[in-house]
């Protein structure tokens, strides 16, 4: 039973992940590394969290995006090692990761704010 | 736990990523599948199934492999703080440069032990090739000079001198040669007025200048009739006589010179000879009268140019012809002689130095090879030092070509320092070796120094050395494992791999320093036998010198007898002088004449088959002053003079080879008496043996003894006599009295050739003393590198294992033990390369052999010697390191884990 309801989940999360993730994984990813930097895991787990399961990266889909962004120079990843730890790779924001996403942002508050504008006008 | 890491290269395999690239992928997604493994099983799933979950996430349909090639392959540039594929190819490798550069002046240790050996094995090999390209390969210094020619009459494959009518034959007949000249090399007293000098001087035809292509400094050539008899008194200075006799003096053609007391007119002056070594000085129209155009005497070196498109083919196939027709028409004197043409170019190198160069470039071509084995083995002990930046260069993106390029840059870096310094060593190296090679055994007209060809030789041996020293460690550093590296945490550990290279690597450079150590060893040895060889004479407190009367001046045995009787009184009469001899050959030089002979009351047979000996005259001082033993009977005393008993001394191997069984002292020889002005034959007499001398070195201090007969000097004056003196003091000391004496005699006679029997001898040996100085000097630093290399590696070795040693003196071990433990280590590394090596001495003691003294191919003596040097540089290499490791601290050493 519980791996049926993870399958279906799973393949839900996936709808919506697809819709939503050409336009909006760059931000997520971005905002999340904004004032701290954070491993490739850590980053896949609070999109997570904090979408409540609803939006979800899969290793497939997560790291070539990671990798795309600092081949774009947006974010930067170095290997830290701490104290009883394995080393792991921390991503942070580069300056034009920075200016990026205070553009992207803007654009999405402004798309949001449009939408919902639209949506809540429908309902009321 | 699965094994991610290998599920994830399962999947990204296709993408054929560079390693280091490849092992960040897997190192980042392997813990991401990790953590999240544990947080389904922490949430109650069962292994097998999270498993399936994070298989299927991580292929995802293909979608991984898609992202990361969308991703890494279209960009390899993944990071912005890593240089890797910005710009172009040149900008990456100037980024190298720098980077190799700052490293280098970070690990100065490192960088000065590699310039050195680089700079000695650049050095080295440029300094010997620019003596091969100066003396075997650059062409000559003359207008087209493939198109000259040296014309040879041949007598059964030998080639001679050609006879004046056989040369005037030849240049009437040819059709091959746009020109031919002959010479004739001598040496006349030249007087200007100020004094006299003895010079070198070439007696041609006209027209040398122009078909050699000499250009004239003044004045002209000789005309065509000034080759005529009566007709010939001119000159040409060469440019260093003009300027070092007549003080550069720009009046100086129709001036009148006195040449062997005879008047000649300066003509012309020749430009600067190409070297220095050019010894003709004086240039004077050969001239021949008509008695003179005879085809016995072999007396004239014909040269000329080949015209335009013809072959030496067709040049040897005409002058073929003209010789067989020349043989038909004068039998007697012609019968069996030919004309062979040759190159000029090196026609007058002799084989023996063209081999003792080809085989010192060899022996260097040695040292560099050790010098690259010995930076092959820094760079290999610096790539494994090396590990964490390469693990994290290639973790930033940088393909395997990237980080072989970049450690191929930096060792080009290295050689190119390396080429810098060594063009500076070989320049003064040069002129050491120039120093040390006998003169006479180098062309005259060849330049040797640092030139154009040789510094693109120099940057051919560059980049050789560099990718020979360079790609292995190179190769080795591009295929690291980054990650495993990486997790190792601080202390690297060197590869096995890495580890087998830089033993074999020492192995070789142990074989090719005992190569290199026994040619040396056994070039030394060789010098030594002959340095104690019996020469048969004694060579100390002797001075020896010439008198360049000229041919007209003393023209009778009476008038001889009168002019060397009273100087030589005059020379013994001086203090310091206790024995005076005049005599026509010295020992080392040996005898002047070898003429034919016979015993007397023994069958003669055919006047061509009888058997030929040196002969010498000599005055009765002559066995005082050289302090040659008699054997038995006595030698030439001053009773042995005109109008006595014709007497003579022979020497051991006279007896030995003529006289076995008989008396010697009771035998006469019949020699015909050879007169200076004679032309034709006179008949034999006979000489009444009357004692037997040992055997002294009379072809030099290398050759074996020859018959040699000698007769007294009074019965058979010679009018230019070699003169010895014995004197009690240094001999050079005496010098300016006995030159006064000579100008009390005759004002306008100089000493000529004068040297110590000392110098004599020591001339004699010059090619083995260079062949000794350059292979023993060139093994010393083969040696030297050696060692420097067993110790980089052991030293190496014994920090990389410090930990492992203290281990090992924590579980017991003393420190005598740890102290045999490294010692034994680079000891089987140095013997394994030293048996490598006794097959490589093997083949160099075979190629040496012919140029050896006294030894075989296999000289125990010096394989034993050498080795023992080589084992002992090795120990003491070893010891350093073995030394530190027996002084490791256990427990500080087991703290640094």
């Amino acid at each position: 039973v519980w791996l049926q309801y993870v399958a279906v989940k799973h393949i839900e999360a996936r709808a919506i992940d697809r819709e939503l993730k050409k336009g909006s994984a760059e931000l997520l990813i971005l905002s999340l590394i904004e004032y701290r930097a954070r491993h490739g895991y850590e980053i896949s787990k609070l999109i997570e969290q904090r979408s409540e399961g609803v939006l979800k990266f899969n290793v497939a889909s997560f790291y070539p995006l990671l990798y795309r962004l600092e081949g774009r120079g947006l974010i930067a990843g170095r290997w830290v090692e701490k104290a009883g730890q394995r080393r792991r790779r921390y991503y942070k924001l580069t300056p034009q990761g920075k200016e990026m996403l205070k553009t992207q942002r803007s654009t999405w508050l402004n798309l949001v704010n449009a939408v919902r504008l639209i949506t809540e006008a429908e309902n009321a | 736990m699965p094994d991610w890491s290998k599920e994830i290269r399962d999947v990204i395999a296709a993408l054929d990523l560079p390693p280091a690239r490849e092992a960040a992928v897997v190192e980042e997604l392997g813990q991401h599948l990790g953590d999240r493994y544990d947080e389904l099983l922490m949430a109650g799933v069962d292994p097998e199934a999270a498993y399936r979950i994070l298989m299927l996430d991580l292929d995802d349909e293909g979608n991984l492999v898609a992202g990361l090639k969308a991703t890494l392959h279209t960009s390899h540039q993944p990071l912005p703080f890593a240089r890797y594929g910005h710009g172009s190819f040149v900008a990456g490798i100037w980024n190298d440069l720098r980077y190799g550069a700052r490293l280098l002046l970070k690990r100065p240790g490192f960088a000065f032990a590699a310039i050195i050996a680089l700079t000695l094995g650049i050095g080295a090999v440029t300094a010997i090739f620019s003596v091969v390209y100066g003396v075997i390969l650059s062409p000559l210094p003359y207008r087209d000079p493939d198109r000259l020619v040296a014309v040879w009459s041949t007598n059964h494959g030998n080639r001679d001198a050609a006879t004046p009518a056989d040369f005037v034959d030849w240049r009437r007949e040819n059709t091959v040669f746009s020109d031919l000249f002959a010479l004739s090399i001598t040496r006349v007293t030249v007087s200007n007025g100020e004094g006299t000098e003895l010079v070198g001087a070439m007696y041609t035809t006209p027209g040398f200048a122009r078909i050699l292509g000499m250009p004239m400094l003044l004045g002209r050539e000789f005309l065509p009739e000034e080759g005529e008899y009566g007709k010939s008194h001119v000159a040409l200075l060469s440019y260093e006589l003009w300027r070092d006799s007549f003080r550069s003096d720009p009046g100086v053609l129709g001036r009148q010179v006195r040449i062997d007391r005879e008047p000649y007119t300066v003509v012309g002056v020749l430009k600067p000879a190409p070297t220095e070594r050019e010894t003709d000085r004086l240039f004077m129209p050969l001239a021949f009268r008509p008695e003179q155009i005879t085809r016995d005497a072999h007396m004239l070196y014909a040269q000329g140019r080949l015209k335009a498109g013809v072959t030496l083919e067709q040049a040897n196939a005409e002058m073929a012809t003209i010789a067989r027709r020349t043989a038909a028409s004068y039998p007697a004197t012609s019968k069996d002689w030919g004309a062979r043409v040759e190159p000029l170019h090196n026609d007058f190198l002799e084989d023996s130095m063209k081999t003792a160069l080809y085989l010192l470039l060899g022996a260097v071509g040695f040292v560099l090879l050790i010098a690259c084995a010995n930076v092959a083995n820094l760079l290999l002990a610096q790539a494994t030092l090396r590990q964490r930046e390469i693990a994290i260069r290639g973790a930033l993106g940088a393909s395997r070509g990237q980080i072989f390029r970049q450690f191929l840059t930096e060792s080009l870096l290295l050689a190119a320092i390396g080429a810098g310094l060594g063009v500076a060593l070989a320049w003064g190296l040069l002129k050491a070796v120039i120093a040390i090679i006998p003169q006479y055994t180098l062309p005259q007209d060849q330049v040797i120094g640092v030139q154009i060809p040789v510094l693109l030789f120099t940057l051919g041996i560059t980049i050789f050395s560099c990718l020979l020293f360079g790609s292995g460690p190179a190769w080795q550093a591009a295929h690291m494992n980054s990650s495993e590296s990486m997790k190792d945490g601080s202390r690297s550990t060197s590869r096995a791999g890495g580890q087998r290279m830089r033993r074999a690597l020492v192995v070789g450079e142990f074989a090719l320093a005992l190569t290199l150590l026994a040619s040396g060893g056994m070039a030394i040895h060789s010098f030594w036998n002959l340095a104690h060889v019996d020469l048969g004479f004694r060579k100390d407190h002797v001075l020896t010198f010439l008198l360049p009367v000229s041919p007209g001046q003393l023209t009778q045995p009476d008038t001889i007898t009168a002019f060397y009787r009273p100087l030589l009184e005059k020379i013994g009469a001086l203090p310091g002088v206790s024995a005076v001899a005049a005599a026509t050959g010295i020992p080392v030089y040996g005898p002047a004449l070898h003429v034919p002979f016979t015993i007397a009351g023994q069958p003669t047979g055919d006047a061509r088959s009888h058997p030929s000996s040196g002969l010498s005259m000599v005055t009765p001082g002559y066995f005082q002053s050289f302090g040659i033993r008699m054997d038995r009977g006595r030698a030439i005393t001053e009773q042995d003079r005109t109008g006595t008993l014709r007497v003579a001394v022979v020497n051991e191997s006279f007896v030995k080879q003529y006289l076995s069984g008989l008396d010697p002292v009771a035998q006469r020889v019949m020699i015909e008496p050879p007169a200076p002005s004679a032309t034709r034959p006179s008949q034999p007499v006979e000489w009444q043996i009357v004692g037997v001398y040992g055997d002294v070195r009379n072809r030099g201090v290398r050759g074996e003894e020859r018959p040699e007969i000698d007769v007294p000097f009074w019965q058979n004056p010679w009018a230019q006599p070699e003169i010895a003196v014995r004197t009690t003091g240094d001999p050079e000391s005496v010098e300016q009295s006995i030159a006064a004496v000579i100008r009390s005699v005759d004002r306008d006679l100089p000493m000529a050739e004068v040297e110590t029997m000392d110098q004599v001898v020591d001339e004699s040996m010059g090619s083995d003393r260079f062949e000794a100085v350059l292979f023993g000097g060139f093994s010393g630093v083969a040696l030297l590198l050696a060692a420097l290399g067993i110790y980089s590696v052991m030293a190496f070795s014994v920090a990389q294992k410090t930990h492992e040693i203290g281990v090992r003196m924590a579980l017991g071990a003393d420190r005598g033990q740890v102290l045999r433990l490294v010692l034994r280590d680079g000891m089987v590394q140095a013997l394994a390369g030293l048996v490598l090596g006794l097959t490589g001495a093997w083949f160099a003691g075979r190629a040496l052999q012919n140029r050896l003294f006294g030894i075989g191919a296999i000289d125990s003596v010096a394989l034993v010697s050498v080795s023992g040097v080589l084992l002992g540089a090795a120990l003491l290499a070893c010891f350093v390191p073995a030394w530190r490791a027996s002084k490791v601290d256990p427990m500080l050493a087991l703290r640094e884990e």
